[in-house]
C-alpha cells in the first residue's frame, strides 16, 4: 500500500466472503494445535483478524504468551495448510504476543505484569536453578523478565547468573537501586549488597524490612514476568511477599521425594490461605540416567509430582532429571539452558516456562480486588 | 505493628485444594464516613453493610482475640467507632485503621463473608455477651 493510501486511510483491505471464512477457520484449527495453550488457535481466540487485501490471504494471530520460539512453527503449518485450499496467490500470517497483566498489580510494582513465586516446601530441591532457567527460557521466548531473589540468608542468583563477584547495584540517590542485569535477566538479590562470606545474622523482623525494601527500592521498570526465588519453608518472608505483593501465582518446585512432598503440602496451603494460586508443580531429580551403563532409575521414588498435582488439582509442568550437566553449568554461572541450548533438558525447561506463562495468562486464574472509596453520607 | 495470617480457626480456614472462590471476593468496597457503614458489594450485586462498630468488635487482630480462645478480650464502647483507612493486604484481605488506634485487623475476604452471613446473629451473641458482662456498647 502506497504511502499516500494509507494517509488518506484508503485500504484494498477487504473481509473474506463467508464460505471462504469458513473454510480458512476450519484449515487453521486442524492445522495446528498450540502445545501450550492445548488446543486450536481458534479456540484459543489467538486469530484476531482475517482479511485478504488483492488476493492476498492475511492472518493477524495475538499469542497470550511469548511466541517466539513458536513463531515459525505457527507460520509454517498454517501457511503449508492454506496453500492447499488453492483460494489465494499468497498467505501472509502475523504472529505478535501480548501477555495480560495480573489485575490486581499495587502502585510499587505496577509496571511488572506478572508476578510468579517459586516455592517449595524443602530446601535443596533446585528452586534456584529451576528459577534461573525457566527466567531465561522466558526471555529467549521475548519476554522481558526480572528475579527477585528472596532468600536473603542463603542468595545463589547472582553467582548461578555468572554475575562477578564484588558487582553492586548502581545508585543515584542512595535511596532507589538499579537491577543488575545479565543475559538479559534483570536481578535483585541480597547477594548483590553483601560479599558471598558475609552471614547475615538476622531475626525475622528485620528479614522481612529488608524484602520489602528490596522490592520497593528497586528500579524493575516495564516487565513482562518477574520471577521470585523464595527461600524454603513458610516463614516471615512469605508472608511479608504474600501481603505486600499481589503475587499473580505460584509454582511449586519438588523431589518425588515422600519426606519433600510432604513439605510441600504446606507450601501450598499457605499460599492457599492467602488466596495465590497454584500455577503448577515442576518436578525436580526425577530420574537419574547412570553414567556409565545407561541404567534410568528414580532415585526419589515415583509418582511423587503427580499425586500432588492430583490432590491439589494441579498439573505437572514438567518432569527434570537428576543430571550432572544442570548442577555442574549452574556452579559455572552459564545456567544449561544458555550452555547447551539443544539439549533435552534445555527444551524441557523451555516447556515447563512456556506453560507457565499460558497458565499464568488464563483469567479464570487472576483474582480479582475490590475497588475501596469513601463517601461522605 | 502486628499483622498475621487468616485465622484457621474461622469456618473457612485453608483446605487442600481450594480454588479461590470468587463470589466471596468483594468487586466494591465503600464505606459511608457519616452513617458508619462499610459496604461490600459481590460480583452478582449483591451488598450488604457492616457498621464500623461491628467490624471493630469482632476484629480477627490477636489483641481482640488472643492467642488462644481464653485470651480473647471482650470489646465495648465502641459505639461511635469510625474507620479512617482500609489497606488491601496482597490479594486475599484488606487491613482496617479505626480512630481508636486499633489497626491490626485484616479481614479476609472469606472472614467477611462470614460477618455479613451471620451478621444478625452474631450481633445479638455480642450484644447478649455485653449484658452478662455489665458492659455497655
Amino acid at each position: 500500500m502506497s504511502y499516500w493510501r494509507k494517509l488518506l486511510g484508503i485500504s484494498n483491505k477487504k473481509p473474506l466472503t463467508d464460505d471462504h471464512l469458513g473454510q480458512v477457520e476450519k484449515v487453521i484449527s486442524l492445522a495446528y494445535i498450540d502445545p501450550y495453550l492445548g488446543t486450536d488457535l481458534i479456540s484459543a481466540n489467538a486469530i484476531k483478524r482475517i482479511y485478504q487485501v488483492n488476493n492476498q490471504l492475511h492472518i493477524a494471530t495475538v499469542l497470550n504468551y511469548p511466541g517466539l520460539i513458536v513463531r515459525p512453527i505457527i507460520i509454517d503449518a498454517l501457511s503449508q495448510a492454506l496453500k492447499t485450499l488453492n483460494l489465494f496467490d499468497e498467505v501472509l500470517i502475523d504472529v505478535q504476543w501480548d501477555i495480560p497483566t495480573h489485575l490486581g498489580q499495587r502502585q510499587e510494582a505496577s509496571r511488572i505484569k506478572n508476578i510468579i513465586a517459586v516455592s517449595s516446601g524443602k530446601g535443596g530441591v533446585g528452586k534456584s536453578t529451576t528459577t534461573v532457567n525457566l527466567a531465561l527460557a522466558l526471555s529467549e521466548a521475548g519476554a522481558s523478565v526480572g528475579i527477585l531473589d528472596a532468600d536473603v540468608y542463603g542468595p545463589s542468583q547472582p553467582h548461578l547468573l555468572g554475575i562477578p563477584a564484588g558487582t553492586t547495584p548502581q545508585s543515584r540517590d542512595m535511596r532507589t537501586y538499579a537491577p543488575v542485569t545479565a543475559y538479559d535477566i534483570k536481578v535483585m538479590s541480597m547477594g548483590l549488597m553483601v560479599t558471598e562470606k558475609t552471614p547475615l545474622m538476622w531475626r525475622g523482623p528485620v528479614a522481612s524490612e529488608t524484602i520489602q525494601q528490596l522490592i520497593n527500592q528497586t528500579l524493575w521498570g516495564d516487565m513482562d514476568y518477574l520471577l521470585i526465588d523464595m527461600p524454603p519453608g513458610t516463614g516471615d518472608i512469605h508472608i511479608t511477599l504474600a501481603q505486600t505483593l499481589a503475587i499473580a501465582g505460584t509454582v511449586v518446585v519438588t523431589t518425588p521425594q515422600d519426606i519433600a512432598l510432604l513439605d510441600v503440602k504446606k507450601g501450598i496451603d499457605m499460599f492457599n490461605a492467602v488466596d495465590v494460586p497454584l500455577l503448577g508443580i515442576i518436578e525436580n531429580m526425577a530420574t537419574h540416567t547412570c553414567s556409565q551403563c545407561n541404567h534410568i532409575e528414580h532415585v526419589f521414588g515415583e509418582f511423587g509430582g503427580e499425586s500432588i498435582a492430583r490432590k491439589f488439582q494441579s498439573e505437572i509442568l514438567g518432569s527434570l532429571p537428576l543430571n550432572i550437566k544442570i548442577r555442574e553449568q549452574a556452579d559455572a554461572g552459564l545456567p544449561i539452558i544458555l550452555a547447551k541450548p539443544s539439549s533435552d533438558i534445555a527444551q524441557t525447561y523451555r516447556d515447563i516456562a512456556l506453560k507457565l506463562a499460558v497458565n499464568v495468562a488464563e483469567p479464570g486464574l487472576i483474582t480479582p480486588l475490590p475497588k475501596i472509596t469513601f463517601v461522605n453520607d | 505493628m502486628t499483622t498475621e495470617l487468616p485465622h484457621q480457626h474461622t469456618s473457612n480456614g485453608p483446605t487442600s485444594g481450594r480454588k479461590i472462590d470468587r463470589k466471596r471476593v468483594p468487586t466494591d468496597i465503600i464505606y459511608h464516613r457519616t452513617s458508619r457503614l462499610l459496604e461490600l458489594v459481590y460480583p452478582d450485586q449483591s451488598s450488604v453493610q457492616l457498621s464500623s462498630e461491628f467490624l471493630r468488635v469482632h476484629s480477627p487482630s490477636a489483641e481482640v482475640r488472643g492467642h488462644t480462645p481464653d485470651q480473647a478480650k471482650l470489646q465495648y464502647g465502641k459505639k461511635n467507632v469510625n474507620i479512617i483507612q482500609i489497606v488491601l493486604q496482597g490479594s486475599y484481605a484488606i487491613r482496617i485503621s479505626y480512630d481508636d488506634e486499633h489497626d491490626t485487623g485484616v479481614y479476609t475476604w472469606h472472614y467477611l463473608w462470614e460477618l455479613a452471613e451471620n451478621k444478625t446473629t452474631y450481633w445479638q451473641e455480642y450484644l447478649q455477651t455485653l449484658l452478662t458482662a455489665g458492659k455497655s456498647r
